[in-house]
Parts: C-alpha cells; sequence; structure tokens
C-alpha cells in the first residue's frame, strides 16, 4: 500500500531518516517495495501482510510506527456518537444474509458538492486516487485514513427501502466505472425494490452513485464475510480499494469509526447537515478477547528473551492491554482491530518483531542430532547420475507434462492399458496429460538437436512418471537417448547402456527381444536382471532409447570390492565364426564365458555374418600351457558347432 | 701387444655400435673403462713390454681409449629419444565426449551437502498429492488465496491435485516420521500458470522442516544464516525479517544483497536493494495440533524457497522456459 508521508506525519512523528522508518518497517513486516516522489512529496509503497487488515490504512500504518519508535500517535477527531435506531426515517434496510456481520447507515442532507480543497485532493492524489467531488473524495479519504471502506448512495435515486441480499441468477449492474457485472447466486448485493445498487464490498452502481447535482446522501459502512467478497471480486474481477479492504479480517468495530470520521469532516466543513439518528444492524458485536503469554514459552519459541518489563512495553506500545500479570506471564486483552492476533504464537510474534528480529540469536541447532532417515534411493539416483555422466551423457529435466504434439509418444511401456493422466483445470494444452514415460520429452530435446544443431545427442533423465492403476502412482526411471548423425550401430548404444549399469554397480543385466506397446519404438528389447525387468527400449529412427526403472533397482547394486591384477599372464586370443542370422550373437557370448579358463570375451570385429571374438584364457594360480588353452578352446568349438551351426574361419 | 690393443679396439667398437641397449652399453664402459677394465690392464702390462717400445704403445693405448670413449658417448646420444621435427603442439585435441549434469540437480546436491552438515536428512514425496497434505493439515483454511482453482493444477478436483508446494512432505514428515527429525525436500511443484520468460506451470522448491522439543527461532535463524553464508558466500549480506505465511508463526524471511546492482537499486531487486531468497519461520501450532502433536512440548521450523530463480541467477540464466526445455549447452 502507498503511503504519503506527509500523510502518516499527521497522526506519529517521523523519524528524521527515511531509511530508519522503512526498515524498522519492513523488519516488522511491512516491507518496502519502493518510494517515490509525488509534489514533492515522499510515498513509500509498503508490501503488506495479508493477514493485517488493520494496516491498510494510514492510520494502521501510524499505529505500527508508534509501537516501532516508541512515540505516541495523534487519533483523528470523530464526531459525538448520535443516537442509535434500527431504522432511519428517510430509508429502510432489510438484511436477508448471514454475511453481513454489521450495517451502519446515515442520512445527510443539502449537500453541497464541490471541488474538493487542497488538504482532501493532495493526499488522495499522493495515495493514488483522482479526485471526483468533495463527497466522494471524503468517502476514499476516511477509508484510506482509518481503513474502513465506506460509501455514498443519492438518497433521491435509490428510493425508501433497501435490502442486503443473495444476487438472483444473471441479475445484472453496470457499475459507475461502466462494466457490466453478471451477477449469481454467490454475490451479495445491495438492492432496492428495482434495482441492484451496489455489489456489497466492492463497487457501486452507476446510476445511484454520487453526481453533481446530489443533493441529499445516504452514506453506508458495512463489515461482512471476507470470505464472500472475496470469492465475489475474484469471480467478477472487481479489484477496487474497497475490495481489497473487504476481503481481509477488518474489524466491525471500524465500521462506527469511519461514519462519525466522515461525519466529522462533514460537519467541519459544512458540506451537509447531519441527521440525528444513525441505523445500525450489528447482530453479534465482537466480543474482546484476551490471550496470556508465558515467558518461559516466548523463551523457548522465540529463541530470546527481552524481560518482562520490555515485554509490556511492547505490548501496550501495540494498544495491547494487560488485565493480569504473574512472574510467569501475562494476560492481555487484544484491541480489537488485531483481528490476526488470536493465539499465544501470535503475541509472540508481535513481541519479537517490534523488538527487532536482529534481536534474535543465532544458534545452529545446538541439540542433539536425529537418527538420519535419508532413504535409500537418493544414494541410488546419486550413482545413476554418476554413471550416466561418466559415460558422456548430459543430464536434463524436462517437464512433468507432454506437450501436445508429442501425444502419441506417450505410451507406457510396460502395459498398454494405462492411460495417462490429465490436469482437469489446464493452463494450456501443453500443461494438461502427465507423461506415462520419459521418451516423448527426450525425443523432442533430442529432435531439436537434430533440426538445429549438432552432430550428436546424448542424454539422460531421471525423473517421475505418472500413471493411474487403482491409485494413482509414481515410479522413478531413468531414460537415456542417444543419436549421432552416422547412424551408429545398435552395438554402440547397447555398450553405452552397459557401461552405465557397471558403473552404477549393477551387474550382469541381460538383453533379450521383446515386443513393447509403444508404436514408435521398433527393435524393441527389455533388460533383465535374474528374471526380473527392469527396463525397456527400442529405436525411433536413428534414435536410440532405453528407460530403466530405478525403484526395482533400489538395493539390488553389487558393492564394491577392489580386484587385483592376476599374478600370472593371460594367453589372449581370436576366434572368427560365421554364425547363421537365425542365432543370438548373446547365447553363443554365453558359451564362451562359460569354457574353461576363459575370463573374459568381447566381440572386436564383424563383416557380414563373420564375428571376431577375442577371448582372454588364464587362470589365477599358474600361467597355463599352450596344451591347456589348446584343449579348451577345443572343446569350446565343437560346442558351438553342435550346438549353433557355427563355423570356424 | 700392439696387435693385442687394436684388437681389444675393434671389439669394444663392435659391441658398441652392435647395441642399441643402454645396460649393454653402461656393460661395455665397465669392462673396459672400469678401474679394473681392460685399458687399466693393459697400462699395468705396459711395464712388461719392450723399453724401446713402451712410448709408441703408450700412446696406442691412449688413443684407444679416447677412441671407445668417444664412440660410446656418441652411441648414448643417438639412443636417447629425439623430438620428431615436424611436431606442432597447437593442432587442436580430440576431446573425450564428457557427460554433465542439469544446474537444477548442481544446486539440490550443494544444498543437500550443506544441510547434511546439520544433520538433516532428504526425503522426497509426492508430486500427486490429496487436498489435505498440500492445503488441509498445513493450515491452509479452504478461503485461504493460494487454494483458489486458479492457482492450483486439479487432476481430481477437489480432492486429488498436483502439489502446489513441497510443504505437502512437510505434512508427511509430520505425519510418518518419528520426532525428533530434520530433513529436507528438493522437488517439483506445479501452478496454474501461462507460460513465459519468468513463469512456469512446473517449477523446483526446496522446503527445509526440523522437529525436536528445544527449537526455537533462533536455531532457525542459525540454520539459515549457515545455509545462506555457505552457499551464497561469507561476504553476503542477509536480512531476517518478519513475514506472514498461514504455515507458520511466529513467520520470518530471508533476503539477501542484491548483487547485480550492489544494492544501488536495480531491476532484477526492482530498487530495493534485496533479493527475497526464503520463508521460514516456527510451525504454527495448529498444525502441530493437527499432527497431534503439543506445541508447548514439541516445536520445530520449517522454511521453503524457490530453486529456479536460485539457479538461474548462479548460472546466468535469463529465460526459466530454457531450464527445462533442453536449451541449455553443455
Amino acid at each position: 500500500m502507498r503511503i504519503p508521508l506527509s500523510w502518516l506525519a499527521n497522526y506519529v512523528n517521523l523519524p528524521s531518516k527515511l531509511s530508519d522508518l522503512t526498515d524498522a518497517l519492513t523488519s516488522a513486516g511491512h516491507m518496502l517495495d519502493k518510494k517515490e516522489s509525488v509534489d514533492g512529496d515522499t510515498v513509500i509503497d509498503l508490501e503488506l501482510r495479508g493477514n493485517r487488515a488493520d494496516c491498510y490504512s494510514i492510520l494502521g500504518i501510524a499505529r505500527e510506527v508508534s509501537a516501532l519508535f516508541a512515540t505516541p500517535i495523534r487519533l483523528p477527531n470523530l464526531y459525538k456518537k448520535l443516537s442509535t435506531t434500527r431504522q432511519l426515517t428517510e430509508v429502510s434496510l432489510h438484511i436477508h444474509s448471514p454475511f453481513v456481520r454489521r450495517a451502519m447507515l446515515t442520512a445527510i442532507k443539502n449537500v453541497r458538492i464541490v471541488t474538493s480543497p487542497d488538504w482532501l485532493k493532495k493526499p488522495l492524489l499522493a495515495y493514488g486516487i483522482d479526485s471526483v467531488n468533495n463527497i466522494v473524495d471524503l468517502t476514499n479519504f476516511v477509508m484510506v485514513e482509518t481503513g474502513e471502506p465506506l460509501h455514498a448512495f443519492d438518497l433521491d435515486k435509490i428510493g425508501t427501502n433497501l435490502a442486503i441480499r443473495i444476487a438472483r441468477q444473471d441479475e445484472k449492474m453496470l457499475t459507475f466505472q461502466g462494466k457490466t457485472v453478471n451477477l449469481d447466486k454467490n454475490d451479495l448485493v445491495w438492492v432496492n425494490k428495482t434495482d441492484v445498487l451496489s455489489i456489497a464490498g466492492s463497487i457501486g452502481e452507476k446510476n445511484h452513485s454520487i453526481s453533481d447535482s446530489t443533493k441529499n446522501v445516504l452514506l453506508e459502512g458495512a463489515n461482512y464475510d471476507r470470505v464472500n467478497i472475496r470469492r465475489t471480486i475474484h469471480r467478477h474481477n472487481l479489484m477496487t480499494e474497497a475490495s481489497i479492504r473487504h476481503e481481509k479480517e477488518l474489524d466491525p468495530g471500524l465500521v462506527e469509526e469511519g461514519i462519525y470520521r466522515f461525519l466529522y469532516l462533514v460537519d467541519k466543513y459544512d458540506w451537509g447537515q447531519l441527521t440525528a439518528q444513525v441505523a445500525d444492524y450489528y447482530p453479534s458485536p465482537v466480543k474482546p478477547w484476551s490471550i496470556s503469554l508465558s515467558f518461559d514459552y516466548l523463551n523457548t519459541l522465540g529463541g530470546v528473551n527481552p524481560g518482562p518489563n520490555k515485554v509490556k512495553t511492547i505490548l501496550k506500545g501495540l494498544n495491547f492491554k494487560i488485565k493480569n500479570e504473574t512472574k510467569n506471564g501475562l494476560v492481555v486483552i487484544c484491541p480489537p482491530y488485531r483481528t490476526d492476533v488470536t493465539l499465544e504464537e501470535d503475541l509472540i510474534e508481535e513481541v519479537l518483531r517490534i523488538d527487532g528480529y536482529d534481536k534474535i540469536p543465532t544458534r545452529t541447532l545446538s541439540l542433539e542430532i536425529p537418527p538420519i532417515v535419508t532413504p535409500a534411493y537418493v544414494g541410488q539416483e546419486e550413482n545413476f547420475r554418476t554413471a550416466a555422466q561418466s559415460v558422456g551423457l548430459d543430464e536434463t529435466i524436462t517437464s512433468s507434462f507432454v506437450s501436445e504434439k508429442y501425444h502419441k509418444f506417450n505410451q507406457y511401456l510396460e502395459n498398454a492399458n494405462v492411460a495417462p493422466i490429465k490436469i482437469v483445470n489446464r493452463p494450456s494444452p501443453d500443461n494438461e496429460v502427465l507423461r506415462l514415460t520419459l521418451l516423448p520429452n527426450l525425443v523432442a530435446m533430442t529432435q531439436k538437436v537434430i533440426n538445429e544443431r549438432g552432430h550428436q545427442a546424448g542424454f539422460f533423465e531421471i525423473g517421475k512418471v505418472y500413471f493411474k492403476q487403482k491409485d494413482y502412482c509414481e515410479k522413478r526411471k531413468i531414460g537415456i537417448i542417444y543419436w549421432q548423425k552416422d547412424s551408429e550401430p545398435f552395438t554402440k548404444f547397447k555398450g553405452l547402456v552397459e557401461s552405465l549399469l557397471l558403473k552404477a554397480n549393477i551387474e550382469k543385466v541381460s538383453f533379450g527381444r521383446q515386443n513393447i506397446n509403444n508404436p514408435r519404438l521398433t527393435n524393441t528389447y527389455n533388460l533383465l536382471l535374474d528374471k526380473t525387468v527392469i527396463g525397456f527400449g527400442g529405436q525411433n529412427g536413428t534414435i536410440f532409447y532405453c528407460e530403466i526403472d530405478l525403484d526395482v533397482l533400489v538395493g539390488k547394486h553389487q558393492k564394491t570390492v577392489a580386484q587385483l591384477w592376476p599374478k600370472f599372464p593371460p594367453q589372449i586370443e581370436d576366434i572368427t565364426l560365421t554364425i547363421p542370422a537365425n542365432v543370438s550373437v548373446g547365447e553363443i557370448v554365453t558359451s564362451i564365458k562359460q569354457t574353461k579358463y576363459v575370463t573374459a570375451t568381447e566381440l572386436i570385429d564383424t563383416f557380414e555374418n563373420y564375428y571376431t571374438f577375442r577371448l582372454w584364457y588364464q587362470d589365477p594360480s599358474k600361467t597355463l600351457t599352450a596344451k591347456e588353452v589348446g584343449e579348451s578352446r577345443k572343446s569350446l568349438l565343437s560346442l558351438i558347432k553342435q550346438k549353433f551351426k557355427a563355423k570356424i574361419k | 701387444m700392439r696387435e693385442e690393443i687394436i684388437n681389444l679396439k675393434n671389439l669394444a667398437i663392435g659391441r658398441i655400435t652392435d647395441t642399441d641397449d643402454l645396460a649393454e652399453l653402461e656393460a661395455v664402459k665397465i669392462d673396459y673403462l672400469g678401474r679394473k677394465g681392460k685399458i687399466n690392464a693393459l697400462l699395468s702390462n705396459l711395464k712388461k713390454a719392450d723399453p724401446g717400445e713402451r712410448k709408441d704403445l703408450g700412446q696406442l693405448i691412449n688413443e684407444t681409449k679416447q677412441t671407445i670413449v668417444a664412440t660410446l658417448e656418441r652411441k648414448l646420444q643417438d639412443s636417447l629419444p629425439k623430438s620428431s621435427e615436424n611436431f606442432d603442439p597447437t593442432i587442436p585435441g580430440i576431446k573425450p565426449k564428457i557427460g554433465h549434469l542439469h544446474p537444477t540437480t548442481i544446486v539440490i546436491k550443494e544444498m543437500f551437502d550443506i544441510f547434511g552438515h546439520l544433520g538433516f536428512s532428504i526425503m522426497e514425496g509426492p508430486e500427486i498429492e490429496t487436498d489435505d497434505y498440500n492445503f488441509g493439515k498445513l493450515n491452509l483454511p479452504h478461503d485461504h488465496p493460494a487454494r483458489s482453482l486458479q492457482d492450483v493444477l486439479y487432476i481430481d478436483e477437489p480432492e486429488i491435485l498436483l502439489r502446489s508446494h513441497t510443504s505437502s512432505v512437510e505434512s508427511r514428515a509430520l505425519d510418518n516420521l518419528k520426532q525428533p527429525f530434520r530433513i529436507v525436500v528438493a522437488g517439483k511443484c506445479y501452478r496454474y500458470e501461462s507460460v513465459n520468460a519468468s513463469n512456469n506451470a512446473m517449477f523446483y522448491q526446496f522446503q527445509g522442516v526440523a522437529l525436536q522439543a528445544g527449537i526455537s527461532m533462533a536455531d532457525l535463524k542459525g540454520t539459515l544464516y549457515y545455509f545462506a553464508k555457505s552457499f551464497f558466500g561469507r561476504e553476503r549480506k542477509i536480512r531476517f525479517r518478519c513475514k506472514y505465511y498461514p504455515e507458520v508463526e511466529p513467520g520470518g524471511g530471508l533476503d539477501i544483497d542484491c548483487i547485480f546492482c550492489k544494492q544501488t537499486g536495480c531491476a532484477v531487486c526492482k530498487g530495493r536493494g534485496w533479493l527475497e531468497m526464503l520463508g521460514c519461520g516456527m510451525i504454527h501450532p495448529n498444525i502441530l495440533s493437527n499432527f497431534s502433536l503439543d506445541p508447548k512440548k514439541i516445536s520445530g521450523f520449517a522454511f521453503g524457497m524457490g530453486l529456479d530463480r536460485i539457479v538461474m541467477d548462479r548460472f546466468g540464466i535469463k529465460d526459466i522456459r530454457s531450464l527445462y526445455n533442453g536449451d541449455i549447452k553443455y
């Protein structure tokens, strides 16, 4: 809220240095947003706390300044109390809704509409409200000064029978700003026999408002259920000076203050003739409430102990009344406008913020360290990240949503019958459907690389996929995507995935042919650890993709054991085989690995259906003789010949 | 004897020229030039020679010795490795592919490490949440501004939604963890937002919660100062002030000096000189009561911050969308 300092200075002495004022207000919860100069007056714009309805006024801020700088406040003059009545003689008001907590009315006759004098016009202008005429300006002035929104009707235009009720469906009202509002059964309105006169708490109707020809005025001040007002102003986009106050928890007592302040100023400047009566509808007056404060609790929660005298000074400075006092604590009565203070913890905050948050000491949790409860998958994700990074993949984080263009890729890989989860109130079509696999967004990124830049793309993402079976499910996956300009063979991608898994200490993963339910992928396969499926992979054009389920892999990693070089040297030899097309090379590799003395094998070359394997024969306890190796080779080759009809070159 | 000397010389030169092995050259040196070597042996035999020839023979031995020394030296020089004439160190190298981590991951890891030193565990929670965990249990009454349909993405209105903050994990921690505990959470959150350079429907938050008898605002302040100084640097200025959040009482906020303008005021800090970094406070007594904890017996603090802005500042990223759409070039 904008606070013109010359206006504020009417009620409280300000420190001579502006930054002393704004620093103190910022620290106490009203952050300085910006400051500017309007017509020689400094205006500070404070970001106010949503629960401080009382601070949306110059007086509210003056009370804060008074408490912060321990300086007295000069309250504005009010008109003397008039006799209250149920109904005015000029007009009756019937209230048909529990959302009205209080409503006050009074008539002002023979009003003199004039151009506003400077004392009225200038502060409003600095605040940001343009001048209309003295009566309209005065309602605004009192609202900004006290925080109570007031409304002035043209008494001669509104008839004699008024009511506040819930609007009828599709009832319409033209605001004085010229906007037509289509009301519904949730909106609270002021009406007469035929027309809607105003939307409660936010804006008046055009033809019943004050004009230059207005002779008699009906002044109203009210307090409503803020939730109802809030809904209405958001539904119809009716942010006004009145509504930003009414949507907060205002003190119903403020209604009276606003009305009598208005009457005082009308009387003082002779802008109209006051009537003797005020109608006041206030079915359940707010009773004063008290809160106890324990000094011990202040110390244990606040971490600071200013001492009983300081605490009392602070609370008194904020207009709390000390009802009771012991050596352990206080019982205080809250000022009625402090609708945000209802609990002992609220009081503690009051003490801390006026004393200053800078007085709170800094302790670094000087308590016993609680047990560590970090789940295992946190370390697992970190291992996979390191592993993926070490094989040269770049990490990416993509949206949990799948953009419209890539919906066709969004198929759950494990089960065709899983539909994606959708947002019911999507902000845009690209933020509507949750991903069932990391594939669509990784493909989108890779295609971007293919189309726009680079000759190679290798990404991984660790993230969740979302689906509904019986319940809503979230599964953690790692998606690996790879593309290279001059089409790379599958073996290169597979090697990358294998190295990644080995680096993450997941050993003995095998790849097997498997149809999966994503028509966008060809050459599909699954990944198995023992007999458990841990992931799926396939190809989209020249892009390779593989997705591994991290949840099933938790705890499946091998412990790292340091290995030493064997003491006895290996015998290394290359064998070239012709393998029939119907035989899986993987099975041959398995046979080779099962051969006596063979400790490792690698496929080092392929040409047409020729496959060259390199074999390491080794024994940990001796150097193998040519005879021992020869026997081993012989048994391997005869097995391969028999079982796979493979030929030795 | 003359013949003997010439033979010895030829043999030695032969041995030297025949080998490139440094050990063999060393052996030749010892064999011929050593204290008990063959040259010294010849010299000591010189006195047995014909006195008339002694002078000539002595000269011949000396010549032989010098020839061997020179040959040996030349050979040793020749067997040292040589640079190729056209070696060019300015030629570009062939770089192995290095993988990179995402900036958000790097920041999260760094924060986890800092809080790890203070005894915090890492926790996660679901992104698809119930209204109760996201709002209800967190003292966010039904008509709190944060609850309007405009702000939250619903999957099944009004009960199932995408979490709008990581405070939902605070609910789950209070529900499931045995006290005392200290946890930090980092994760995706969602809100109803049209996407532009500074707003996204998906964003990252970082949250911390500590629950333990005896925890006070002083512990909160100390913890956050430790974090801020560790993460942003010891030289940075920090401001701790009162701020309102429904989830905490008393509530606070931590601001950090604007490095873009050195606190002289700029567009990034909106002329304030300070950047709002996080919101925090003591867990609201209503929340503790919601989880059957007695606010008078146990207390705790909570803090939360948006990560994307911090990541963008750290890595000089201007557009929030580029964080999660693959535009980052590694």
